[in-house]
C-alpha cells in the first residue's frame, strides 16, 4: 500500500494538470447528475407537497373525467352511507377573478364538518375582529392573496367568474397555506349557490374507515359509478405527478450520464498515457517483483484516487448548481411542468451514494483498458524499448463488426418504447458512438496509408506515417473528438430540428394578429357582446374554451379545446399530420394531437369513446394535428358538435383580426376591456417571441453539456497527442539526432493533430447526423410524442467544426511543446 | 543457489533456438561473469532466469523453487523475495527519492515498515552515497544511479543478484567503484551474482567465467 501511495503521489505531481483536468470533469459529471436528481427529486417533492396541501391526504378521490363536469350529488350521498366511508368531503374548486387582482385564483368551497380531516391545510381561519362562526359568511383568503391584495380581515372584496359576481367579506384567512399558493376558501353552500355547480360537486375526497383494503374498495366503488366518473387513490396521483415529468427528467439524467462517461473518457486518456510515459517504470517494477495483477491495481487506484475526490467535489458543486439552477430557471430546469415552484432543495443519503458510486465506477471504467495494457505489457520487452504498440488490427474484422454494430443500432432504433421511455433508441444512441470508434483505426489507417505514398516535405511524411502506423493512439485521440464532437452535433441537429418545427407549427396554430384570454375564467358576456357589435373594428373573431379529461389516472389528462372552426375544414385551423377524413354525418368530430395519437394508439377514421360533459360519448377521430403545447395529449372538438351534446360554450380565449389598416384602432378599443376584466393580451409576434424564448431555455442545460463536452474532447486530443509524444520519445529523438531541427518536429507533431482531429471530426460529423435523426425520429417521438423532420445547421455545424480544428491544432500545439521539451541526448542514450 | 537444466529458448518462426539444453549453476556467494557475442542471447538467459521470458524447456531453480514451472504472479513474488537486480541503464524511479527507490523491494516483500530507514541507510554508507536518502534521482550522475540501483538491489537480501552490463554505462573509473562495490556486497551477504558484460575486466573479477556461444556455454568447469 505504501509504494502505491508512493506512485499515486508521484503521478499527481507529475502530471499535475491532466489529473485535475480529469478529476474535474469527473466532478462535472457528478455535479450535473446529482444536480438534475436534487432538483428533480426537489420539485417533485415539492408538487406533491402542493398538491397534498390543497388536496389533503384523502385515501380516496371521485372525479369527474371531464374537468367542466361535476360528481353529481345523488353519487356523493349513495357514497357517503358505504360502511367503509369514515369521512367524505365535498368539495367545489373554480377558478375566480378577484376585482383589482390580474391573476386567477383559486375557490375553494369546502363543507366545515369535514374538511378538518381530510383537507386540514385548507382549513380557515375565523379573524378575531370578525363576529361569528367559522364559515357563517365571507371568504377566507391565503396569506399570499392578502398580501397581493393589501387588503384585511373584514375589507370587501368582489369575486367575479364570466357573469357571476360575488361581493363579500373577508372572514379571515388559511394559515396552513403555502407561500405563494392564491387561495380563497369559502363555505360549500356559497360557492356552490354562485358559481355552481349546482346538482353536483367538483371532487369527493375520502377517508376510508380503519382496515379497509384501499385498492378492492376503489374497485368495487368504481363499478357501480357511471363511466364519466373516475376513482383515483393516492398511488395514482403520486404516479401522475411523476409521469408529468418523467421523459423530461430520464432525458437530463441520459445527458448527465453521457457527462459522466466524457469524465470517465478524459480517465481513459490521462490514465493511458500515464502507463505509456511509465511503461519502463511499471516494467521495473514487474522485474523487482511487482506482479501482474498489482500493476493493473496500480493503475486502478490512481484512477479512484482521481474518482474519489472528483466524486466528492461533484457532489459538492452538483448541491451548489441544484440551487443556482432553482433559482434561475425553476423546479423543472426550464420543462414548464411545475412552473412557478421554487422547491427546498435537499440530499437524501442514497442518492448522495449512488452518484458518489457512478463516479468512482466512471474513473474506474476510464482506467480499465490501460490497467489491462499494464497488466499484459512483456516486461523484458517494455524496460528495454519503452510501451510497447500493437500492430494495427485485420481490417477485415473491423469492417464486418461495424456492420454488425451498423445492424444492431438500426434493430434499435426500430424498437418500441419501454415502460414509455426510449431506452433502446439510447441503446442505439450508444452503439452509433462505438461504432465511431471502432472505425478510427480503420479510417486513420487506409486514409494514411493511402497519403504516405504521396511525396511529402520530411515532417509530413513522418507525421503521416506515424498516424498510418500507430492505430491506437490514432483512435484513442480521435475518439475523444468523435465522442464530444457526435454529440454536440447530434444535439445541435435535434434543437434546430425541433426549433425549425416549433416555429412553422407556430406560425400555423397562430393565425390571427391578436390574442386575448381570461386565464382559464370564462369570459364575461358583455366582452364578448362588445366583440360583436358592428363599432368593434374586428373583420373576424373566433374563440375557444379549455377544459381537461382524465382517460388514465395515472396518467396527466388530456386538454379538450373547444374551438370555434368549421367542422367541415380544419384544415385552415389545425396543422394535421395527415389525412383529414370526412365524418359519417351527424357523428360528433374529433380531432386529436400527435401525443394523444401516440400515448392512446388513436387513429384517424376509428371510433373513440371519451368522458364528455359527465357521460361517455362515442366521436369519430376526423384526423391527427401537431400539437408542440401539450405533451400529454389534447382533442379538439368544433364549438357546434360540442354545444349539440349539450356542453356550455364558456369561452376563455380570443383570437382577434382587426380590420385592415385598424391595428391601432383594434388594440385601443381593446384596451379598456383588458384593464376593466384582467385580460392577457398578446400580439402574434409576442407570443411567438415568448414561445421560442421558452423553448431556448428548456434548453440551456443542453448548451452547458454541450460545450463540457467539447472541452472534454479536445483536452483528451491534447492529452494522447502528447502521450503519443512520449512514447515515441525515442523516435523523435533519432529524428533529432538525425537532422530534424525542433521546429520540424513541432511540424510533424502539429501535422499529425491536425490530421487526427480531421479525422475525430468526419467520423464525429456522421455520428453526429445519425444521433440527431435518433433523438429527432426515435428518442423525442417515444419519450414526449412529438415528430418532426430533421434539419441539420450546416452553417453552425461547420462553424463548429472550423473553431474544433483551430482548437484541435492548439492542442497539437501543446503536444509539440512536450516535443520540444525532450531532453534528446538523455533519451538517446538510454537507447540500448 | 541458482541451477540451470536443460534450458532452451526458440524465439517464434526462427529457424533455430537462441540456446539450447543450457545446464549450468551458481553457488552461494559465488559472482559468475557471463560473456558472448553481441546477439548471442546473454540477456535473453538472464530474462529467462528472472522469469521474465519463458523457455520451450528447461527449468531453472532458484531457492528450491523451479522459475519455469510458475505462474506469473508466483514468478514475480519469487523475484521479489529471492532476486536484485542491476541494469545498465540504471532503471531508477525518477519520480521516488533514493531513499523511497531502494525502500521499493522491502514494500515488495512485506519488511515491517519501521526496519525501513535502518537497512536503506545501513547500505546508502555501505555503497558510498550515505546522505543522498532524500535527494531525487535526476540529480544523481550515472555513477551514483548504479550505487543506488546496487543498494536496491541488496537491500532485501536476496539470494541471487542478476546484473545486465551494470558497468555499460560508466567510465572506466567510476565502473571499477561500481563493479567493486557489487562484488564485496555479494561475497559480504553470501549472495551469488551473475552478470552479463562484455568487459574483460569485469569478467576476470568474477570468481568464474561462462561463455555463452551459439553452440551452447563454455567454461562450465572454470
Amino acid at each position: 500500500m505504501t509504494l502505491a501511495l508512493w506512485l499515486i503521489k508521484a503521478q499527481f505531481q507529475t502530471r499535475f494538470t491532466a489529473t485535475l483536468l480529469s478529476m474535474l470533469a469527473i466532478a462535472l459529471g457528478v455535479a450535473l447528475g446529482f444536480a438534475i436528481d436534487l432538483i428533480n427529486t426537489a420539485a417533485l417533492t415539492d408538487f406533491s407537497r402542493a398538491m397534498k396541501s390543497v388536496q389533503g391526504e384523502p385515501d380516496v378521490v371521485i372525479a369527474p373525467r371531464d374537468s367542466a363536469a361535476s360528481v353529481p350529488l345523488a353519487v356523493v350521498n349513495r357514497v357517503a352511507r358505504d360502511p367503509a366511508v369514515s369521512v367524505i368531503a365535498p368539495v367545489i374548486e373554480v377558478r375566480v377573478r378577484i376585482i383589482d387582482e390580474p391573476a386567477t385564483v383559486r375557490l375553494i368551497g369546502l363543507d366545515v364538518l369535514t374538511a378538518p380531516t381530510v383537507m386540514p391545510d385548507l382549513l380557515p381561519r375565523q379573524s378575531a375582529e370578525i363576529p361569528g362562526n367559522l364559515f357563517d359568511d365571507g371568504v377566507y383568503l391565503s396569506r399570499a392573496l392578502l398580501a397581493r391584495l393589501k387588503r384585511k380581515a373584514g375589507d370587501q372584496v368582489t369575486i367575479t367568474r364570466g357573469d357571476a359576481t360575488w361581493q363579500t367579506r373577508i372572514s379571515g384567512d388559511v394559515p396552513a397555506t403555502r407561500a405563494d399558493d392564491l387561495i380563497a376558501v369559502a363555505d360549500i353552500a356559497w360557492v356552490q349557490a354562485r358559481f355552481g355547480p349546482l346538482d353536483g360537486v367538483s371532487e369527493a375526497r375520502i377517508r376510508l374507515a380503519a382496515n379497509t383494503d384501499i385498492e378492492t374498495w376503489k374497485k368495487s366503488v368504481a363499478a357501480t359509478l357511471p363511466a364519466a366518473l373516475i376513482v383515483k387513490g393516492a398511488a395514482d396521483e403520486g404516479a401522475r405527478v411523476s409521469n408529468l415529468s418523467r421523459a423530461y427528467r430520464v432525458n437530463l439524467n441520459v445527458l448527465a450520464l453521457v457527462a459522466l462517461l466524457t469524465g470517465g473518457f478524459l480517465v481513459f486518456a490521462t490514465q493511458l498515457t500515464a502507463v505509456a510515459q511509465r511503461s519502463t517504470q511499471f516494467a521495473l517494477l514487474g522485474v523487482l517483483g511487482l506482479t501482474p495483477t498489482q500493476r493493473m491495481a496500480q493503475v486502478l487506484f490512481e484512477a479512484i484516487a482521481i474518482g474519489i475526490p472528483g466524486s466528492a467535489l461533484g457532489l459538492a458543486l452538483g448541491y451548489a448548481l441544484a440551487f443556482a439552477f432553482t433559482r434561475l430557471l425553476g423546479g423543472d430546469l426550464g420543462g414548464g411542468y411545475f412552473s412557478g415552484s421554487a422547491p427546498t432543495i435537499a440530499a437524501a443519503p442514497l442518492s448522495i451514494l449512488i452518484f458518489f458510486a457512478l463516479g468512482c465506477a466512471a474513473s474506474l471504467i476510464g482506467a480499465a483498458y490501460p490497467a489491462w495494457l499494464n497488466r499484459t505489457q512483456p516486461l523484458a520487452a517494455a524496460l528495454k524499448t519503452g510501451f510497447a504498440h500493437r500492430p494495427p488490427r485485420a481490417h477485415k474484422r473491423r469492417c464486418i463488426l461495424l456492420g454488425v454494430l451498423a445492424l444492431v443500432a438500426l434493430s434499435l432504433s426500430q424498437a418500441p418504447a419501454i415502460a414509455g421511455l426510449p431506452f433502446a433508441g439510447y441503446a442505439a444512441i450508444a452503439v452509433v458512438l462505438v461504432m465511431g470508434i471502432t472505425a478510427a483505426p480503420l479510417a486513420t489507417h487506409v486514409l494514411f496509408s493511402h497519403l504516405s505514398r504521396y511525396n511529402l516535405p520530411p515532417a509530413q511524411r513522418i507525421a503521416v506515417q506515424n498516424v498510418a502506423q500507430a492505430p491506437l493512439m490514432a483512435q484513442v485521440a480521435a475518439s475523444g473528438l468523435i465522442v464530444s464532437f457526435a454529440l454536440t452535433v447530434s444535439m445541435i441537429t435535434m434543437v434546430s430540428s425541433f426549433r425549425v418545427a416549433v416555429d412553422t407549427w407556430l406560425d400555423e396554430v397562430l393565425p390571427a394578429p391578436f390574442y386575448a384570454r381570461s386565464k382559464a375564467t370564462p369570459l364575461p358576456q358583455a366582452a364578448l357582446d362588445a366583440l360583436m357589435r358592428p363599432d368593434a373594428p374586428f373583420a373576424k373573431r373566433e374563440s375557444a374554451a379549455f377544459s381537461s379529461l382524465t382517460l388514465d389516472p395515472s396518467m396527466p389528462a388530456v386538454a379538450l379545446l373547444v374551438r370555434e372552426l368549421n367542422r367541415d375544414d380544419p384544415g385552415a385551423r389545425l396543422p394535421f399530420t395527415g389525412p383529414v377524413i370526412t365524418s359519417p354525418s351527424g357523428q360528433t368530430v374529433v380531432w386529436v394531437s400527435e401525443p394523444m395519437a401516440e400515448l392512446y394508439r388513436v387513429v384517424p377514421g376509428q371510433q373513440l369513446r371519451l368522458p364528455l360533459l359527465g357521460r361517455d360519448t362515442d366521436v369519430f377521430v376526423g384526423g391527427v394535428w401537431r400539437d408542440y403545447a401539450r405533451q400529454f395529449g389534447s382533442v379538439v372538438i368544433s364549438r357546434s358538435d360540442y354545444e349539440k351534446l349539450g356542453g356550455r360554450f364558456e369561452p376563455t380565449d380570443l383570437a382577434l383580426w382587426p380590420l385592415a389598416g385598424q391595428d391601432a384602432a383594434a388594440k385601443n378599443w381593446l384596451a379598456d376591456y383588458v384593464k376593466r376584466y384582467a385580460l392577457e393580451f398578446s400580439e402574434s409576434a409576442e407570443i411567438r417571441r415568448l414561445s421560442l424564448s421558452i423553448f431556448d431555455k428548456s434548453f440551456a442545460v443542453t448548451y452547458a453539456l454541450e460545450a463540457a463536452s467539447m472541452m472534454i474532447g479536445l483536452f483528451g486530443l491534447a492529452v494522447t497527442l502528447a502521450a503519443s509524444v512520449w512514447l515515441r520519445a525515442r523516435e523523435l529523438a533519432t529524428l533529432s539526432a538525425l537532422g530534424f531541427d525542433r521546429a520540424m518536429l513541432t511540424r510533424a507533431v502539429m501535422f499529425e493533430g491536425l490530421m487526427i482531429a480531421s479525422i475525430g471530426l468526419a467520423i464525429g460529423l456522421a455520428c453526429g447526423i445519425a444521433v440527431g435523426a435518433l433523438l429527432t425520429h426515435v428518442i423525442n417521438p417515444q419519450a414526449f410524442h412529438w415528430r418532426m423532420q430533421l434539419h441539420v445547421p450546416w452553417l453552425v455545424v461547420s462553424i463548429g467544426a472550423g473553431l474544433t480544428l483551430l482548437a484541435g491544432l492548439g492542442a497539437s500545439r501543446f503536444a509539440a511543446r512536450q516535443t520540444t521539451l525532450l531532453p534528446a541526448a538523455r533519451v538517446l542514450g538510454g537507447v540500448q | 543457489m541458482l541451477v540451470v537444466s536443460g534450458l532452451t529458448k526458440r524465439h517464434p518462426n526462427a529457424p533455430r533456438p537462441i540456446f539450447r539444453d543450457l545446464n549450468f549453476s551458481v553457488l552461494a556467494g559465488q559472482t559468475v561473469a557471463l560473456v558472448g557475442e553481441s546477439g548471442v542471447g546473454k540477456s535473453t538467459l538472464l530474462n529467462c532466469i528472472a522469469g521474465l521470458e519463458t523457455a520451450e524447456a528447461g527449468s531453472v531453480q532458484i531457492a528450491e523453487l523451479n522459475m519455469m514451472a510458475l505462474a506469473e504472479a508466483a514468478r514475480a513474488q519469487l523475484r521479489a523475495r529471492s532476486i536484485g537486480f542491476v541494469f545498465q541503464a540504471f532503471h531508477v524511479l525518477p519520480t521516488l527519492t533514493v531513499a523511497q527507490n531502494i525502500a521499493v523491494p522491502l514494500l515488495l516483500t512485506r519488511v515491517p515498515v519501521a526496519q525501513h530507514a535502518l537497512r536503506v541507510e545501513t547500505l546508502l554508507d555501505r555503497v558510498g552515497i550515505k546522505d543522498f536518502g532524500v535527494r531525487w534521482p535526476a540529480s544523481l550522475s550515472g555513477g551514483e544511479l548504479q550505487r543506488v540501483a546496487i543498494a536496491r538491489a541488496l537491500v532485501h537480501q536476496p539470494q541471487l543478484i542478476l546484473a545486465d552490463e551494470p558497468t555499460g554505462n560508466l567510465d572506466p573509473r567510476t565502473a571499477d567503484e561500481v563493479l567493486s562495490l557489487l562484488l564485496e556486497r555479494c561475497r559480504e551477504q553470501n549472495t551469488a551474482a551473475l552478470i552479463v558484460t562484455h568487459s574483460a575486466q569485469v569478467a576476470a573479477r568474477c570468481d568464474r567465467v561462462l561463455t555463452l556461444t551459439p553452440d551452447g556455454l563454455q567454461g562450465l568447469s572454470a
